[in-house]
């Protein structure tokens, strides 16, 4: 479970998160909607640590962030946008480096990154150097380093950005199963069909504030809209940022 | 704890080595440098040296018989073959039997161009040849007349040179030990880059401070990793050293310059705290860079300063204070060491603890910038 | 003035050094580092102690003082080149110097090894003290050594001095040997060190890879036989100036005037007064016939004296005694011999191997009876027992082995390293057309002792550059050597 709380954060002269407050619960997929600059992926990296907030807080299962970064750290894995893939290691070396300093002993790593290797079926290029894959292949291999040590808490950051459409859909399968497997998954995303197709919860964002949430069906019914297009539209007061 | 910074650097370390450009720049220069200095130094000692049998210009030749057979004796005589002689003349005076006969001096004149290095040698040769010549006849036309020579000798200089015969390539030890320093920095330097502006360039920095290690592990274990890097070079640069400058033939200029096991040892002894502190350095430069290129052309500028500093430990130009500073204090204790002379230990061990502290200086810079989000994000 | 080099030339030559003094960085304890004079470089000293009697081993110790001079790039650090100094009686490591200049090229690569021999240098010499009154312009010294004087000199030496013989010395060279770690030795012995190398070759030719036997003394052969060899020496110089056109233009009546100046010796001293040759004071000159034929023997040794030596005996018969007396001046403050060294090993080794028909042989010659009786003077009092037999065997080996004689050499001629090498499979015997006594240290020998070194073999040497051309003309007048016919042609020419 991923909470957080009046985060506010200023960045020079823009105030990128603003009071923000939302939760995502485990078995569900949490999306989080905004425009371009609306503050998602600044607020991603606060889950992180990896900035600071002028105010609020941010907890891991439970465990403030800014307290205990290593052990809120422990309960997520990240799908980064970028990747962020070393060309020169196979995608077996890469993912047991990142189980590895995720936590898990050397035995443990080993295993833990077979067994992600079988579940994502990423046999066939295991033991290639990432080096020339394909979209689709360094997709699959970041979201095994972003599992293998088994978080609670998955986080992906504008998952589908330059996916093609058989790599999104593999995607899609793959984030329904670790729902179904109790995960809390939260993604980022300006791309509304995404949303609207995989979300058991959206949080639409805008500059810096949570303006609205609640299931696609609630968001509709919310704003007297059709479509969660409308919707949003709506929502936002513009289009702008969003794609379809 | 501790698993996490085994397997940080042994990523780092497996990523390098299949770093075509890391593992080149080290093994390159580890082993041209001595091979390419080597090779000069042949040329130049061949060049340099004057030929068992130098051929020169004698000119009235004729004139003085017994100082041409002198000559002759030491190697040196008369070629019309201008291809084979040396250009130095030696022009015998019309007078000069008339001269030694009514001992009064004969002249000879010797004629070459003494800005030229690769004459010099056979120049002195040649003079001082007949200086000794002129001396012997001197003491014999002393005893002739009845006189001991040694009345005309009053004093007696006994010169006690205190240079051993390694401390006399000097200047070479001064350059092969430069190298050798040096190579902790080449060696390094683009895994240095690769590891830092380069994990930037790829984006995977802040996917790496996503997960559950603290910055100080990762800055020990990208200075660790790039650390023993450095060593590698260096302990291939000494190993290829060690053979190379066997082959040099040093004994013709008089002195030997030779790369024993003990000052091997050494050298990685004192070299390790010079390779953590270029670790150090170079990561703190290349983090502040976005790119690698951007990081390189940094990095070129900062070698300068360990080389600024061992130049001016090898020959003695900088200020004395200079002794305790990193660099030129381990070069001047290696020279000292092949010298064969005492370490200055204090000197060394200040200069070590000097190099140390920069380097922890330098670790704690990057664990900050790793903390900024201006760095990481660039924001 | 240079004359550095000058000294060395007749130090070389007449196996005699410039009496010189060890400096150590501190009291010579193991091994230390020093200067030897002469040589600038920084050299290894050190010493062993030894028994001086090796059958009682708990009795007096003596110390064996050695010196290193380092190779410039030890190549071979388990080997060393150990040359020997002649005598009997002369230091090795006061002859540093000479041995450097000799050996340059073997030191590239090799340490070059010198030991003091037990009773000489500082290794407990043993020397006279001779309280010399009378200046030796003065002194006639032509009767021998009372028999009081010898004993006053054995007196005055802390030795057993029968413990002082060739082999006793050549065990203290191993043990300085198995001191330094060397394994392997390339042995170098010139004149009476001929001797300790041919011993060295047949008591341990395991550790030997070569050997240089210069100016050699064969083992067959008792080193007073040098006596006979001034004569030749003699001969030779003057058959050498007949052969010279100038030489003999400007002293055509050489061989008269030699003896005339003998004959008229042999009648009595020449009584005259000169000045001093260092102190330039009017001084009485006696001249006797053994200094007379001792200054001719001395001036023999090397090339460049050998030079004067027509001109000084020519203007010695026209009662002209500067250029003698500035030979004899050379000679004047000894050769530095230790003479208790040498009588023990002559007296034990030499003196009785003389055999009737060689005494009588030498009883026509005037040098060589002066030098035999002087030496059987000292012998009956020198407690020493004579060696064995086989002692007098020649060396049979087959180790690569270099001989190298003077053809002008007024001690050891040519044939006696023909005799030295009957039993020698693997030796060859070189002959340097110009050189005295000491071939290494006045020719290119030192450099193809080098090349032997080098490759443990003399097939390849070459040594065609001992054959002529190395002799410097005899002195015409007191300044120069070059011929008049010259210098008139050169005087036609018309002078600026």
């Amino acid at each position: 479970m991923i909470k957080v709380a009046n985060l506010s954060k200023l960045i020079g002269d823009v105030q990128a998160l603003d009071n923000l407050s939302f939760s995502a619960e485990n078995g569900q997929i949490t999306g989080l909607l905004g425009p371009n600059g609306a503050g998602k992926t600044t607020c991603l990296r606060m889950l992180f640590g990896l900035l600071k907030p002028d105010n609020g807080n941010a907890e891991i299962d439970g465990i403030d962030v800014a307290v205990d970064p290593t052990a809120a750290k422990q309960q997520l894995g990240l799908f980064p946008d970028p990747f962020g893939l070393y060309e020169r290691l196979t995608p077996r070396e890469y993912i047991r480096y990142f189980a590895e300093i995720s936590g898990l002993s050397v035995e443990q790593a080993k295993r833990a990154t077979a067994d992600v290797i079988h579940d994502l079926q990423l046999e066939d290029i295991a033991d290639r150097r990432c080096k020339g894959f394909s979209q689709g292949q360094r997709m699959k291999t970041a979201l095994a380093q972003a599992i293998v040590h088994k978080p609670s808490n998955i986080v992906l950051d504008e998952p589908t950005r330059g996916l093609d459409v058989m790599s999104t859909r593999v995607l899609r399968g793959l984030l329904r199963d670790l729902k179904d497997q109790g995960h809390c998954v939260l993604f980022s995303s300006h791309v509304m069909q995404e949303v609207s197709a995989l979300c058991d919860r959206v949080i639409v964002m805008a500059a810096g504030k949570v303006v609205a949430v609640g299931s696609p069906q609630e968001l509709c019914d919310q704003t007297g809209q059709g479509s969660l297009e409308e919707a949003f539209i709506t929502l936002i007061g513009s289009d702008e940022g969003i794609a379809a | 704890m501790n698993s996490r910074f085994v397997s940080l650097v042994r990523k780092e370390l497996l990523d390098a080595v299949r770093d075509k450009r890391s593992v080149m720049a080290g093994l390159y220069y580890a082993v041209f440098t001595p091979l390419i200095m080597c090779g000069l130094f042949m040329v130049l000692i061949t060049q340099m040296s004057s030929p068992d049998d130098l051929k020169i210009t004698i000119v009235n030749s004729e004139g003085a018989p017994d100082l041409i057979r002198h000559l002759n004796n030491n190697g040196i005589s008369h070629s019309d073959d201008a291809s084979q002689r040396k250009k130095i003349s030696l022009i015998i005076s019309d007078d000069y039997a008339t001269q030694m006969l009514a001992a009064k001096p004969a002249e000879v004149a010797l004629q070459a161009d003494s800005s030229n290095e690769k004459l010099a040698d056979s120049i002195r040769r040649v003079s001082r040849s007949i200086e000794r010549y002129s001396s012997e006849m001197a003491a014999l036309r002393l005893i002739i007349r009845g006189i001991n020579p040694s009345v005309v000798q009053p004093i007696k200089l006994n010169k006690q040179d205190q240079a051993t015969r390694d401390s006399k390539g000097g200047m070479i030890l001064g350059i092969a030990i430069f190298t050798m320093i040096y190579s902790v920095f080449i060696s390094g330097m683009n895994l240095a880059i690769d590891t830092s502006a380069g994990e930037r360039e790829r984006n995977s920095l802040a996917l790496l401070l996503s997960h559950p290690i603290s910055v100080r592990q990762l800055v020990l274990s990208k200075i660790t990793a790039v650390s023993i890097f450095a060593m590698l070079g260096l302990l291939l640069i000494l190993l290829v050293s060690k053979v190379a400058y066997m082959l040099v033939p040093w004994q013709e200029l008089g002195f030997s310059v030779g790369i024993s096991s003990t000052f091997i040892i050494a050298m990685l002894i004192i070299g390790l705290p010079v390779a953590v502190m270029a670790s150090a350095l170079q990561l703190f430069v290349s983090f502040m860079a976005k790119t690698f290129k951007e990081a390189q052309s940094y990095l070129t500028i900062v070698l300068f300063v360990p080389l600024a500093l061992s130049m001016a430990a090898s020959y003695n130009i900088a200020p004395d204070q200079l002794r305790w500073a990193p660099v030129s204090g381990q070069q001047q204790a290696l020279m000292e060491l092949i010298k064969g002379k005492e370490i200055p230990l204090l000197q060394l061990l200040v200069s070590c603890g000097f190099t140390l502290l920069i380097s922890i200086a330098l670790a704690l810079g990057i664990e900050r910038m790793l903390k900024s989000e201006k760095v990481v994000f660039g924001l | 003035m240079r004359l550095t080099h000058f000294f060395a030339i007749i130090s070389a030559a007449f196996m005699a050094a410039v009496s010189g003094s060890l400096i150590a960085d501190e009291p010579v304890s193991d091994e230390n580092s020093c200067y030897v004079d002469g040589l600038s470089d920084r050299l290894r000293c050190g010493y062993i102690t030894v028994a001086e009697n090796p059958q009682k081993p708990n009795g007096r110790r003596i110390q064996i003082h050695f010196v290193v001079i380092p190779a410039i790039k030890n190549i071979y650090p388990d080997q060393a080149f150990l040359a020997i100094s002649g005598g009997p009686g002369q230091s090795a490591i006061d002859q540093a110097p000479v041995f450097e200049r000799a050996f340059g090229k073997v030191r590239q690569q090799r340490d070059i090894l010198l030991i003091d021999q037990r009773g000489t240098g500082r290794s407990n010499i043993l020397e006279c003290n001779e309280d010399e009154i009378i200046s030796p312009l003065e002194f006639a010294y032509e009767e021998i050594a009372s028999a009081d004087e010898i004993q006053a000199c054995l007196n005055s030496m802390d030795a057993d001095v029968s413990q002082y013989g060739s082999e006793t010395a050549l065990a203290d060279f191993e043990a300085v040997r198995r001191h330094l770690g060397y394994t392997t030795l390339h042995v170098y012995g010139v004149s009476y060190g001929s001797r300790m190398a041919q011993l060295y070759m047949r008591h341990f030719p395991e550790v030997l890879a070569t050997v240089t036997l210069d100016g050699v003394v064969p083992m067959q052969q008792s080193v007073l036989a040098v006596g006979l060899a001034v004569d030749r020496g003699l001969e030779l110089l003057i058959r050498d100036c007949e052969g010279t056109p100038a030489c003999h233009s400007q002293f055509p009546q050489l061989r008269d005037r030699f003896a005339q100046l003998d004959s008229r010796l042999a009648e009595g001293p020449i009584r005259t007064e000169v000045f001093h040759p260092m102190t330039g004071e009017r001084t009485p000159f006696v001249l006797t016939r053994d200094k007379f034929l001792g200054a001719l023997r001395m001036s023999m040794y090397a090339q460049n004296i050998r030079q004067l030596l027509p001109l000084a005996i020519d203007q010695a018969a026209v009662k002209n005694y500067q250029p003698l007396l500035g030979l004899f001046s050379l000679t004047m403050e000894g050769i530095g011999l230790a003479m208790g060294m040498h009588n023990s090993v002559v007296c034990g080794e030499d003196i009785h191997r003389l055999s009737d028909t060689m005494l009588q042989q030498m009883a026509d010659s005037y040098i060589s009876s002066l030098l035999v009786d002087s030496m059987s003077a000292a012998c009956d009092q020198w407690p020493i027992e004579s060696v064995g037999e086989a002692f007098s065997a020649p060396i049979v080996s087959a180790l690569p082995t270099l001989l190298l004689s003077g053809a002008l050499d007024p001690a050891t001629p040519p044939d006696w390293a023909d005799m030295a090498m009957v039993d020698m499979t693997n030796a060859v015997h070189l002959v340097a057309t110009d050189a005295t006594h000491g071939v290494a240290m006045q020719s290119c020998a030192g450099d193809l002792i080098a090349d032997l070194v080098e490759q443990s073999s003399w097939q390849n040497l070459d040594s065609s550059c001992l054959e002529e051309g190395a002799r410097g003309g005899f002195y015409l007048n007191a300044s120069s050597v070059e011929a008049a016919t010259e210098i008139l042609s050169v005087q036609q020419e018309p002078q600026p």
